[in-house]
């Protein structure tokens, strides 16, 4: 009868509930006990060097574009030697979502997370870091990585000698 | 008209339509890079293939080069064509130099949107890249062939289109080159246009490089404000500051490009020198306090100098909502004077050659691109209203002759130089179209009009909203400045976005200015309200065939962000209003007035004949206002 | 009537004591049911107030008493005050009828551990559990909220239909005890609870009084799922905590009287009457939470379905069978 297996059902499930109130909690009392994340939890973000030293982020604004809280600001400019760079770049760490869709879609790796979760701060605007705050001096976890070497605008080398790229045609050239 | 099924979907098009066009037209999208609406087909890309399962021709075919016949059957997404169009893509982008995240077309890019769409997202070509070097083409525009996939676009508008020689392409093969003989700036004043017409990152706005992205873009259709033409834009800003001006298709006036006057003159909105705060007697202020000061020196001015010594100066840069309030304003002041114009002379001839237009005898920049016999009188449309010598050379192109009466005058195309209009066989052509200025009153076409009654008249007048000016003038029966002030009686004078020379301020006891420019009025101004400009504010201006347009908000006014806190970046701050941010449209502010004068509040600036200007939309082709 | 000084100061001191044990009990009775809950997934609930968290309730009190008193634009201000207390007040009331021990001598009076022995005490359970209804019904209506509107709309329906059902479960009690006194229906369950005598009565007002409590399975008139906080959405400090505390003494109110009513009041042997009383409370309530922590919510129209298409017709065939044993019985 229906009556009785929803009745059994119902007491089955009390059963286990009633086995649960006897099992050891598996709570970690947070502050007083730690776990250390592992080395691609998703937490506060960092800004990293190419293995030259020299800034990643080229300000193309894909990061920010995709945030989907839009909590990345930038402003891109250009440096003297053609180099595209931002002029300043913000992370309000207080609307973060900590989705790391920013570090996805970063095409220089520039953008990455850390295991850092313990940014809590008594005023709001602490949150928002800028540039300085976020900078590191190290490429993080892609160290040999350097975008420029591999984007055909001569920046740190010239025209036509970066990573598979021949030297350029010469237009005038008559041969085929 | 030929009937065709595309993609299971019936099309009936016009004969000579392309298979293209003929999707375009239900909405269904086919990749293509060679092909422009303005410049037609080349062939030149292959992307656009197509399967042809039934008709006249079967297999794959370039939907671009193919006009549609009766009882054709298209698939769009056949597994064959869709093959296809990988390959093209994965061909194409062999050599590209994958920069989008510092290039400044990444975001509006047509390549990047079809390479997605055509599924090529993994390199497998594993052999080195061609490069080339880039050339300097001046202070506009940017440079960069390694991005370059061959489609032709930009040689075919540049010499085809718009006419110039300083531009082409070089080299064959894997090594072909668009670009100049030197580096050197480009000579052609519709050079901007590359920049939105290569469908790559290789031509981009050097005056915007490297400022924002399409996903952070404040866009919205908008006016050019460059000459009396109108041609439609759309200005690009982000954080307070006018990045960049694209054209913006409107086929009755402009088509799809703009000339680059109004593309690159950004530079006005974004002067740091722009008056933004309101004054008195050179104090700052705010509007509040401005509007009560301006009221009672309006008052104080009657007193001591009697009625009628005030008077009311608008301009033909002036928006069609703040015009249309200045008589309202002129009748509650009991003003002595109502000015649209400074020069009496200006005035004149523009009203003059406003009589000329009444009846749809102005004609549209279509018409000029369809006419078969132009005659360019007295003016020079290249130096007064660029997009008018373009629209001469699509005549032209088209094989209509063009006349032209005057010395000195350059046009982008082949034309018949002739003493004077009655030498030119006005009779024998079909669509007739001459082509004048109002500030050159010497070749005056009204008996021509009556002579030829097919004829269309294209005038040139002096500003953006000139004809708006001039039409109100005569209804309202304004004068100019000049003459009132000559008068004796004008002791004080309210300037609305008028630029008043220094001699007709001397010995004027009063004047207010509203503007959102640094002029000398706005110097001499002992009470100041801060306006916004065209792009922080929705508006009206009537170009010179008489449409009335609708431009919109871009931006917010007020100070740019980039300045503000010495650190570099945004101040750490809530605001609701920005610094600098109190600037209000003209007509707002006047509206304001009218209402501390009267104690009637005024909502619209748009009533009588105007009213049907309420609810214009930008995105249309615009309202005649002869048919108001 | 009483007109003795000392009945007098007895009385008073009932109503004090059963008014400080019951918000004492109701406030712990809502950090054990965090407890509870806790330990039923396997977490350990609140222990960072004062040793395992006692102090829990005194914190939340705190909080509660602290926070911004709020109320709505649009709001009806005077009955969106009066709700919280609508839905307290009758709760703690019908606690006046429940006796909770056996009576007493004290200094040559017979004191009975009940605040009022009325002769209808049943009757007026029956009526004040329907005010409470008002509590629900004004809050959700005073609010100006859609949430809070649907919230006392389910409120009302669902209070009006299980209090018919819950009215006819205890018809057979007083066939079998002869009286409306509550007094008298623990005496006469002196030898045998009615329990055993009237199981599917018991079940039925089991099932109803946690219908009446607005307890998970039947806590649709919230159903934070649903509708964010249901007839309480828009209230917040002390207002808001007046629902909630409302709720947990109608825990104890509906505990103790279904204690009277079928598990012999305080009756029992070996421990003390009051204590006996007391265990029985606290075991219901232990039952509340339990079911809380185990079922999930009710659909609306399963939750009406039963209440009129099955408990109903049910007590009615009850009262039926009860009459005709009764009579057979002689
Ligand atoms: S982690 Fe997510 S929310 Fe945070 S900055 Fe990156 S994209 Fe934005
Ligand atoms: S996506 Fe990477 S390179 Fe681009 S702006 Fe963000 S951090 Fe910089
Ligand atoms: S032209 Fe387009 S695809 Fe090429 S780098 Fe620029 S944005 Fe990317
Ligand atoms: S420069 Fe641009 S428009 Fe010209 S061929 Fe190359 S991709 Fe096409």
């Amino acid at each position: 009868m229906k009556i009785l297996s929803d009745i059994a059902a119902l007491v089955t499930g009390m059963w286990i509930t009633w086995k649960h109130i006897f099992r050891r909690p598996v709570t970690i009392q947070y502050p007083e006990e730690k776990r250390t994340p592992y080395p691609r939890y998703r937490a506060r973000i960092v800004l990293t060097r190419d293995p030259d030293g020299g800034e990643r982020c080229v300000a193309c604004q894909l990061c920010s574009g995709a945030c989907p809280v839009d909590c990345i600001t930038m402003q891109s400019a250009e440096d003297k030697d053609g180099r595209r760079y931002a002029e300043w770049f913000r992370i309000n760490f207080s609307r973060c979502i900590f989705c790391g869709f920013c570090a996805e879609a970063c095409p220089t790796l520039a953008i990455q997370m850390t295991p850092d979760f313990e940014i809590c701060k008594r005023d709001i605007m602490d949150l928002v870091y800028e540039k300085e705050d976020l900078l590191i001096d190290g490429c993080g976890k892609s160290p040999d990585y350097n975008y420029y070497r591999h984007a055909g605008i001569g920046v740190t080398q010239p025209r036509g000698s970066g990573a598979e790229e021949k030297p350029p045609v010469d237009v005038r050239g008559l041969l085929p | 008209m030929p009937k065709l099924i595309i993609d299971d979907i019936t099309v009936e098009v016009a004969e000579g339509t392309t298979v293209l066009e003929a999707a375009q037209a239900v909405d269904i999208p086919i990749p293509h890079f060679c092909w422009h609406p303005a410049l037609g087909k080349a062939g030149a890309c292959r992307a656009c293939a197509v399967k042809m399962l039934e008709g006249p021709v079967k297999g794959i075919q370039m939907s671009c080069m193919l006009p549609v016949q009766d009882g054709m059957v298209v698939s769009t997404t056949d597994p064959e064509a869709v093959a296809m169009r990988r390959h093209i893509i994965e061909w194409l982008m062999i050599n590209h130099p994958h920069d989008c995240p510092v290039c400044d077309e990444g975001g509006e890019c047509q390549l990047q949107d079809f390479t997605i769409a055509a599924g090529h997202g993994i390199r497998r070509y594993s052999g080195k890249k061609r490069t080339h070097v880039n050339q300097d083409l001046g202070p506009f525009i940017q440079h960069e062939m390694n991005r370059c996939i061959q489609c032709y676009r930009c040689v075919r508008y540049y010499q085809e289109y718009a006419g110039g020689t300083d531009f082409g392409v070089m080299g064959s093969a894997g090594r072909v080159y668009f670009g100049r003989f030197q580096d050197g700036e480009l000579e052609s004043p519709f050079s901007g246009n590359l920049v939105d017409i290569c469908p790559t990152g290789v031509f981009t706005d050097k005056t915007a490089r490297f400022r924002a992205r399409y996903w952070d873009y404040e866009m919205a259709p908008s006016v050019c404000s460059g000459c009396s033409l109108g041609c439609n834009t759309t200005p690009v800003a982000r954080y307070r500051e006018l990045l960049k001006i694209t054209a913006r298709k409107n086929e009755a006036v402009n088509g799809w490009f703009i000339c680059d006057r109004g593309r690159f003159s950004n530079s006005a909105v974004n002067d740091p020198q722009r008056p933004r705060t309101p004054l008195v007697d050179g104090r700052e202020s705010t509007r509040d306090e401005a509007l009560e000061a301006l009221a009672l020196r309006i008052a104080e001015t009657e007193q001591l100098y009697g009625t009628g010594s005030i008077a009311i100066v608008g301009s033909s840069r002036l928006a069609l909502e703040a015009a249309l309030l200045l008589p309202q304003l002129a009748q509650l002041t009991s003003a002595g004077a109502l000015c649209y114009f400074t020069s009496e002379e200006e005035r004149a001839t523009t009203t003059s050659h406003l009589g000329l237009l009444s009846g749809g005898t102005s004609a549209s920049q279509q018409e000029i691109r369809e006419s078969d016999c132009i005659v360019v009188s007295g003016c020079d449309p290249l130096q007064d209203a660029p997009m008018l010598a373009l629209a001469v050379r699509q005549a032209w192109r088209d094989g209509a002759t063009v006349y032209v009466v005057g010395d000195g005058i350059v046009l982008p195309c082949e034309f018949t130089a002739v003493a004077a209009v009655d030498a030119v066989p006005l009779a024998a052509a079909k669509k007739p179209v001459l082509i004048c200025s109002a500030s050159c009153n010497s070749d005056h076409p009204a008996g021509l009009l009556v002579q030829h009654s097919q004829l269309k008249l294209a005038v040139i007048f002096p500003a953006a909203n000139s004809y708006g000016a001039a039409q109100l003038a005569g209804e309202q029966g304004g004068v100019s400045l000049e003459r009132a002030v000559a008068s004796g009686k004008i002791k004080g004078i309210i300037s609305v976005e008028a630029d008043i020379p220094a001699h007709l301020l001397a010995g004027i006891p009063f004047v207010a200015a509203l503007d959102w420019r640094m002029t000398e009025t706005v110097r001499a101004a002992q009470i100041f309200l801060p306006t916004t400009a065209w792009v922080e504010m929705d508006g009206t201006s009537i170009n010179n065939e008489g449409r009335a347009q609708r431009f919109k908000k871009v931006m917010n006014p007020g100070l740019p962000i980039r300045g503000l806190d010495p650190a570099g970046h945004p101040p750490h701050l809530h605001r609701t209003v920005p610094p600098g941010g109190e600037a209000q449209p003209a007509w707002q502010t006047l509206a304001l007035l009218i209402e501390r004068v009267s104690g009637e509040p005024v909502t619209e600036p748009f009533s009588g004949r105007w009213e049907r200007l309420r609810g214009l939309d930008a995105g249309s082709e615009g309202v005649m206002i002869h048919d108001l | 009537m009483i007109y003795d000084p000392i009945d007098i100061a007895l009385l008073l001191g009932k109503i004090a004591l059963v008014f400080f044990v019951i918000l004492t009990l109701a406030a712990y009775l809502v950090f054990a049911e965090r407890k509870v809950l806790a330990w039923i997934q396997d977490r350990k609930g609140p222990n960072r107030v004062g040793p395992f968290g006692l102090l829990q309730p005194l914190a939340d009190l705190i909080k509660l008493l602290t926070k911004e008193d709020f109320r709505p634009i649009g709001a009806d201000k005077w009955l969106f005050y009066l709700a919280p207390a609508m839905a307290a007040i009758p709760a703690i009331m019908i606690f006046a009828i429940v006796p909770f021990g056996a009576p007493l001598t004290l200094f040559g009076h017979t004191v009975q551990l009940q605040v009022s022995d009325l002769n209808v005490g049943l009757l007026l359970f029956m009526a004040l559990s329907s005010v409470a209804v008002y509590g629900v019904a004004l809050g959700g209506w005073a609010s100006n909220s859609k949430y809070a509107l649907l919230g006392s709309i389910r409120g009302l329906a669902q209070l009006i239909s299980y209090e018919l059902s819950m009215g006819l479960s205890l018809v057979p009690v007083v066939m079998l005890a002869r009286s409306f006194r509550l007094s008298d229906i623990v005496n006469a369950q002196a030898g045998c609870w009615f329990i055993v005598y009237q199981p599917l009565a018991f079940m039925i007002f089991l099932i109803s009084i946690a219908a009446e409590c607005k307890r998970i399975p039947f806590d649709l008139p919230e159903a934070e799922g649903e509708l964010v906080a249901g007839f309480h959405t828009e209230y917040s400090g002390m207002r808001f905590g007046l629902f909630f505390v409302g709720e947990y003494i109608n825990i104890i109110v509906l505990g103790g009287l279904a204690t009277t009513f079928f598990l012999g009041g305080w009756h029992g042997p070996f421990l003390p009457p009051a204590v006996w009383f007391s265990a029985k409370v606290l075991a219901f309530a232990f039952l509340f939470i339990w079911v809380r922590g185990t079922l999930p919510r009710l659909r609306y129209d399963q939750l009406m379905h039963f209440g009129w298409k099955i408990l109903t017709p049910l007590a009615l065939v009850n009262i039926l069978v009860t009459g005709w044993w009764l009579v057979l019985r002689g």
